[in-house]
This record gives structure tokens, C-alpha cells and sequence, in this order.
């Protein structure tokens, strides 16, 4: 496949933020529409000028909210696109489907979206859950969804290569000191040292508490165009450089690559020949980061370590403020909130923007001056993989 | 009773499945071209696609593939089972299937580890399996988990 010649050709232009956290008596409707209406307020551009609509998976609306549709989102935002998507399953293809409409001549901006009120409104991903009366036949053996089946595939991990805990926690304690420079994260007034991760309650073994991402209430979301449109628009151009998916798509219990390879490995390798780089090019990494292991494994699968040598390799802050490899500098998923993959997208586009105050990668946190950043993002568990390589112009 | 414990909901795909269990037999479909077992079940062997399909019952022998314990019950019917176990098993005729580990402490289970079918009658409907550790098995002890 000759990607080479869309290399730089699309590029992200605005990003949305919504207050974020606990903010209670919001619907997860409002989140988007808000999200939304600050990313095209963000790229200077105006509602009429999106063509293109593309949501994330809406999961169950809690107590008495609706489930939110593109049309509803379209609807609020006053806007008649063009094209109107939503995957219902989890999948990660929102980045490559904007630029393939793009490219193909469909749209000129596309703007993707999310927003939840998972927090206050009492659903979970990780602990806590109210209302997640189980549907599938696994529930009689007292299966209950995401911490487990990622909880199964690290102690198959375990198995395969030296992994665990010591490795895990390096990975958790690296990214809460980057949200500990985040006023905006969850986690930003709280600080986390080794013993409170091993000092942390057990959720499903292998993981405690501190292995698991965070429940959020609040929005994401930014726009995808043409690098060309890009620069006559408000904020500094970051080009989507490279981009690659993979979706293994076999159910995890059936699965054989609970150890690796994911799906990190082919849409990784994607990515870089696209961007005709090597990972030795990478400045900084924004990984999808539902559980500590699934850094661990995504990391592992790009190639910037071998098999159970990450227990070395996230050693002495690697990956934390004043490291050499910064990962997950808005705090993560584990630290910052829980957006999917907007979370580490939206991320590495603001910091190339030069746009992240106290966090900011170079001087002002001891790290390198970013041109290039490693996005992924990674669908139910280990299904699907997206992979992007975001380049500051 | 279920004691409000989620039950199986068996649909055209998976009713033999359900109705084996119910008869103590663990039935897989064998693809009569490649001879593939599958899980889960259906219309063709994701193999080779063929439609032609016998089910079998299956010797109810394999090894923990892996397994994780619960310290919170996401549904209040299993929190009194706190701590439990569950586990793919990767069965002796090749499907993984996700089960319980029963007549085991959590701490002594170890990837790789033997295991044989027993069977819970849940109510008069439903029939689960579940697997327990096959004792005197010669197995790895699983260093590094």
C-alpha cells in the first residue's frame, strides 16, 4: 500500500474541551454538543463549515437520558452535514474514516466527537457499576466485562514474559506526575508514590485500583481537514503524519494475543512507513491507556522494548516529567479522563500546538522539544487498534 | 433458584450447547472438512468456511489459560462468593471457554495448570460447567506468575 502520498495531507485544527471530572446534572448529550461547539469555535471555523459528523460509541445512557446519535448532535449544534457516523461497538476507525471521506471528496471538515456522564450518573468501566445488568450467557459465571478481560489477558502476560505489579506501577506513578502538571485531571491535586499503588484495593487480580482507568463525566472532541485548509486556520498546524488500524476483532476469550501482538503491532507498523520514519523518530508517546498493562503491551508491540523488558525499561521516570520518552502527558486515562482515544489524541495534538502551560513537553518539563508524537487508541479489548503520528509543521 | 444469578440465555446458535450441559455433556461442533472444533458456535467453520458440522461431546480435560479473581462483585448476586475465580479454559479438543474454578484457593492456581469439568446444577433449567483443578497432575508450577 502506497499511504507515502497522504503524509502530512490532513491535519487536526481544533480542539473541544468541556469542564470535566464530577460535574454533575449534565447529560452525556450536552457534553458532546458542548465539546463540539468549542472545537469548531477552537479552529476558527463556523458550524456551517462542518460536512462531516463522527461519533464514538455511545454506551448505555444512564438514569433518564437519551442515547446520543449523530442526528441529535447535529440537530443541537445546528448543523446539516453532509456525512453522519457512529460506530455501536467499540471499533477505533474515526481518524482514518475522516481522512478517507476527505480525501475521497466528500467533506472538508470533519468533526469528531465524545462525551459521557459516566461518573455522576453511576455507570462504570471499572468498579462501582449500577446499572450494568449483564445480557451475555458469561454472566452466570459471574463475568463481568472490561477489568476482567483485560485483568485475563495480563495474567496470560504474566505467563508468557516477565511482567506484573513492578512493571505496572512504574507505569501508574510516571503518569500521575504528569497529571499531578494538569489543573484540569482528575488526579491533579493527588500526588502517587509506590506504596500507594501497592497499598491500592484489589479490583479484579492482577489489577488494584491504580491499574485502572478513571470514570469521567465531560467531552472531547476536534476536527480533521486538509493540511492545506489547515493553514489558513486560527491555530498552529499538526499534521496527521501517519496512520495505521488493525482489528483482530476475536473476542478476548477466545483470543491468542493476550501477551502481544495486538493489533499494536500491524497498525504501528502502518503508521511508520506511512510517515516513513522509525520509532527511533518518535518524541513522545500518547497511548491508550484503559489499564497500566495495556501501555505495557502497546509499547511493547511498536517495538520500543522486547518482551518483559518494560519492568527496566519504565524505570527512573522514563516516560514521566524530565524523562526521555514521555508517555501520557495529560495524565492519561489512569490520571487525566476518560475520553477513549480522545483522551491520548486531543493530547498530543495540544502538546505540538505548544499549547499544554505547566505540562508542556521541552523546557519547561525537562524533555525534548516535540516534532513528532505517537498516538494510539484501542478498541474493546485488544479488538481494535488505531494507530497515529501526529508532526508539528 | 438462581438466587438472582444471572442465567444462561440460549438462542438458536447456542441452545445444543445449553441442552449438553444439561445432559453433563460438553458438545462442540467439529468441522467434518477440517476437522476444526469450535467456540463459539456457528453455521460455518471460521476455518474454512465449510458448512458441514457434526457436534461432539468433549472429554471435559484442558488447562487453565489463564484466570483473574474478583475482589468486587459487579453484580450484588456474587458478592458472596468474593473472592471467586474466572478462567479460560483451553479445552483438551482445542475451543477456550470462559468458566469458574472450583475446589481451589485462588493463590494455588497457576496458568497451565490441569483442570477437569464439573458440573453445577444452578436450577432445574440450567446446568453450568465449571472446572477443578485435576489433583496429582504433573504440571509446571508456573514460575514467574
Amino acid at each position: 500500500m502506497d499511504l507515502i502520498r497522504l503524509r502530512d495531507k490532513y491535519s487536526i485544527v481544533g480542539i473541544g474541551y468541556t469542564p470535566q471530572g464530577r460535574v454533575p446534572e449534565r447529560s452525556a448529550l450536552s457534553f458532546y454538543v458542548e465539546a463540539s461547539a468549542n472545537a469548531i469555535k477552537d479552529a476558527g471555523l463556523r458550524g456551517e463549515d462542518i460536512d462531516g459528523l463522527i461519533c464514538y460509541r455511545q454506551f448505555q445512557p444512564v438514569a433518564n437520558d437519551v442515547a446520543v446519535t449523530p442526528y441529535l448532535l447535529a440537530q443541537h449544534l445546528g448543523i446539516r452535514p453532509t456525512i453522519l457516523s457512529q460506530e455501536s461497538y467499540c471499533a477505533r476507525g474515526q481518524f482514518l474514516h475522516a481522512i478517507s471521506l476527505i480525501e475521497a471528496g466528500f467533506c472538508k471538515y470533519v468533526l469528531i466527537s465524545y462525551g459521557d456522564n459516566a461518573l455522576s450518573g453511576g455507570r462504570s468501566f471499572a468498579k462501582g457499576a449500577t446499572n450494568s445488568e449483564p445480557t451475555e450467557d458469561l454472566a452466570a459465571f459471574g463475568e463481568s466485562g472490561r477489568v476482567a478481560q483485560f485483568a485475563m489477558a495480563a495474567r496470560r502476560a504474566m505467563h508468557e514474559f516477565e511482567t506484573g505489579p513492578k512493571t505496572w506501577k512504574e507505569i501508574a506513578v510516571n503518569q500521575r506526575k504528569w497529571a499531578n502538571l494538569n489543573p484540569i485531571a482528575e488526579m491533579y491535586d493527588e500526588p502517587m508514590t509506590y506504596e500507594d499503588y501497592g497499598n491500592s484495593s484489589w479490583v479484579v487480580e492482577p489489577f488494584r485500583v491504580y491499574d485502572c482507568c478513571l470514570v469521567s463525566d465531560g467531552g472531547r472532541a476536534c476536527i480533521v481537514t486538509s493540511t492545506e485548509r489547515a493553514r489558513d486556520l486560527r491555530q498552529p498546524v499538526v499534521t496527521i503524519m501517519g496512520i495505521g488500524e488493525h482489528n483482530p476483532s476475536v473476542d478476548i476469550h477466545q483470543s491468542d494475543f493476550m501477551a502481544g501482538p495486538t493489533g499494536a503491532k500491524a497498525a504501528g507498523k502502518t503508521s511508520l512507513d506511512m510517515a516513513g520514519i522509525t520509532i527511533h523518530d518518535i518524541d513522545a508517546c500518547e497511548i491508550y491507556d484503559c489499564f497500566t498493562y495495556t501501555v505495557e503491551i502497546t509499547l511493547q508491540d511498536y517495538g520500543f522494548f522486547g518482551p518483559g523488558e518494560g519492568k527496566d525499561w519504565f524505570k527512573d521516570g522514563r516516560t514521566a516529567p524530565g524523562g526521555t520518552m514521555p508517555v501520557n502527558t495529560s495524565g492519561g486515562l489512569l490520571s487525566e479522563a476518560y475520553f477513549m482515544g480522545m483522551t491520548p489524541i486531543t493530547e498530543g495534538v495540544m502538546q505540538l500546538m505548544g499549547r499544554c502551560g505547566e505540562r508542556q513537553l521541552g523546557a519547561a518539563t525537562g524533555t525534548k522539544e516535540p516534532e513528532i508524537i505517537l498516538c494510539s487508541d484501542n478498541g474493546a479489548v485488544f479488538q481494535s487498534f488505531a494507530s497515529l503520528i501526529l508532526r508539528r509543521l | 433458584m438462581s438466587n438472582g444469578r444471572p442465567l444462561p440465555k440460549p438462542n438458536a446458535d447456542t441452545a445444543p450447547f445449553w441442552e449438553g450441559c444439561q445432559r453433563q455433556e460438553l458438545r462442540f461442533q467439529k468441522c467434518l472438512q477440517c476437522g476444526t472444533v469450535r467456540w463459539p458456535p456457528s453455521i460455518i467453520c471460521p476455518r474454512c468456511h465449510s458448512m458441514d458440522t457434526q457436534w461432539i461431546v468433549a472429554c471435559g480435560r484442558g488447562v487453565i489459560y489463564t484466570y483473574v479473581v474478583y475482589h468486587v462483585a459487579f453484580h450484588k448476586a456474587f458478592q458472596g462468593d468474593l473472592p471467586y475465580v474466572t478462567a479460560v479454559v483451553e479445552l483438551g479438543e482445542g475451543p477456550h471457554i470462559l468458566s469458574n474454578i472450583v475446589n481451589c484457593a485462588p493463590h494455588e492456581l497457576r496458568c497451565d495448570m490441569p483442570v477437569e469439568v464439573v458440573w453445577e446444577k444452578v436450577i432445574r433449567q440450567f446446568t453450568l460447567p465449571k472446572f477443578k483443578p485435576v489433583r496429582g497432575a504433573n504440571h509446571d508450577t508456573g514460575s514467574g506468575t
